[in-house]
């Protein structure tokens, strides 16, 4: 069974994650064990509420080395929500605060929306062909935002966006890091499917 | 913003029914265990899950908790819950479950204040109206105020909740359609989203909650039960239609 660690650095409700990935098939733990988050097959950064309090909780529970470790090992990392915008550098949600920069840029405001915060279902249109995203073209998630990827032209990390308004980054992938701006643990069946998707890339590291 | 449907599954002790009317004399039990029903409704396709705690909506405290933190545990999309929910303190309660999003219908009208205060917490809260003849009722639909329905929901234009549900009673568990007149009259004149529930017995039913629109602005979505459990709808069907935005122009006239 392929073993998750979603990691617990002491925010809001990180249960559904866990579960959700029990319910897709793998041994999920919530975890902030060093070990165990080593040896386990992905690592999972879920996050809600605001990106400043995320990164803080990251640094006070350290939390933050330990994914910058876990993505040195070549363990697949899944950011979810506010834990995709954590990759960043910066959000301009709290202008202070460091992400963990694994991508370049930063996260913005959403733009020419209707109405912010993005709290619907929404579809999903890929950009380029991710494991993590394999079979779900057109498919519908559960997106709860009111910050978003910055499109940045200098490098390519986009695997999905869904309109809102304008055009909002939904997904992205460097190597074996991903991120997701929905949450596939609250979108039924498409979101068991991409969970299912990166349990296969924690089996088989391509 | 799509029009979602919300399969609604109603609590009494533990089971799943449905009244006619809010009439708790007249209730129907559906034979499956309320858990079972709700991952029925996932399994065919629905992104949310609408539950009403009856017991707490008569009394004012919870009797369904351990059914509702079964159904959050065991499901992946958003769940909501109604009922009863009368201070903050239940309402952090649900969300601690793993609830998404709760719907104050009394305590709306006894003390607005309490949506503020929830939604100021960062939660998703939704206003429950219930009306008779476009005036609100609250206490399980036992007391009908001299409020009017739409005077209610403007109230909460600005208070952070974020949508308002409008039930009919007179419709409710009747699946003789909804109230098409009441749902115009809020459309034009009420500026928060607005989900309809109640009455929805037939596909062209339907159709016209999907199809009305006022100045522009439409229906968030819509609320149904029995027509469900009666087999009257078919779930799948329904969500196909939401998610092909032309199927809908086709079919509606």
């Amino acid at each position: 069974m392929v073993k998750v660690a979603v990691l617990d650095y002491g925010i809001g409700n990180l249960r559904s994650a866990q579960k959700a990935f029990e319910i897709s098939g793998a041994e999920a733990r919530l975890t902030a064990d060093k070990d165990l988050v080593l040896a386990s097959d992905g690592v999972v950064l879920p996050g809600v509420g605001n990106f400043g309090k995320c990164a803080k909780a990251l640094t006070d529970s350290g939390v933050r080395e330990l994914a910058l470790l876990a993505v040195e090992n070549g363990i697949p990392f899944l950011g979810i929500c506010v834990g995709m915008q954590l990759l960043y550098e910066t959000s301009d949600e709290s202008p202070a605060a460091q992400g963990l920069g694994l991508f370049s840029g930063k996260v913005k405001m959403l733009e020419n929306a209707p109405r912010v915060p993005q709290m619907q279902w929404n579809q999903i249109q890929l950009q380029d062909d991710s494991p993590l995203l394999r079979g779900l073209e057109d498919e519908w998630f559960y997106f709860v935002h009111s910050y978003a990827a910055e499109q940045n032209h200098l490098e390519s990390t986009t695997i999905a966006t869904c309109t809102y308004g304008s055009s909002v980054i939904a997904a992205v992938q460097k190597g074996l890091i991903f991120g997701t701006q929905f949450h596939p643990e609250k979108s039924g069946k498409a979101g068991r499917l991409l969970l299912q998707n990166f349990l296969k890339i924690c089996e088989r590291p391509e | 913003m799509s029009f979602v449907i919300y399969p609604a599954i109603d609590l009494i002790d533990g089971k799943c029914v449905r009244l006619y009317q809010g009439d708790y004399a007249k209730e129907t039990i559906y034979e499956d265990d309320p858990i079972s029903q709700a991952l029925e409704f996932e399994s065919d396709g629905a992104k949310w899950i609408h539950l009403v705690d009856l017991d707490a909506a008569r009394t004012g405290s919870l009797k369904n908790t351990k059914v509702i933190k079964g159904i959050c545990e065991k499901l992946s999309i958003p769940v909501q819950v109604g009922g009863g929910i009368r201070s903050s303190d239940t309402a952090k309660l649900l969300y601690d479950m793993g609830v998404e999003r709760t719907v104050i219908g009394t305590a709306a009208v006894e003390d607005p204040e309490l949506v503020l205060q929830i939604a100021k917490h960062g939660h998703r809260v939704a206003v429950g109206v219930d009306g008779k003849d476009g005036y609100v009722a609250t206490r399980g639909w036992k007391v009908t105020t001299d409020l009017k329905v739409v005077d209610l929901l403007k109230r909460f234009e600005s208070s952070g909740a974020e949508v308002g549900i409008v039930t009919e009673i007179k419709r409710d568990g009747t699946m003789e359609g909804s109230d098409l007149e009441g749902l115009t009259q809020i459309l034009g004149d009420v500026n928060i989203p607005v989900i309809a529930s109640g009455g929805l017995g037939s596909i062209k039913d339907f159709y016209d909650l999907v199809g009305l629109q006022v100045n522009g602005s439409k229906l968030a979505g819509v609320i149904t039960g029995r027509a469900l459990y009666e087999k009257c709808l078919d779930l799948r069907e329904l969500i196909s239609i939401t998610e092909d935005p032309e199927h809908v122009e086709l079919k509606h006239d």
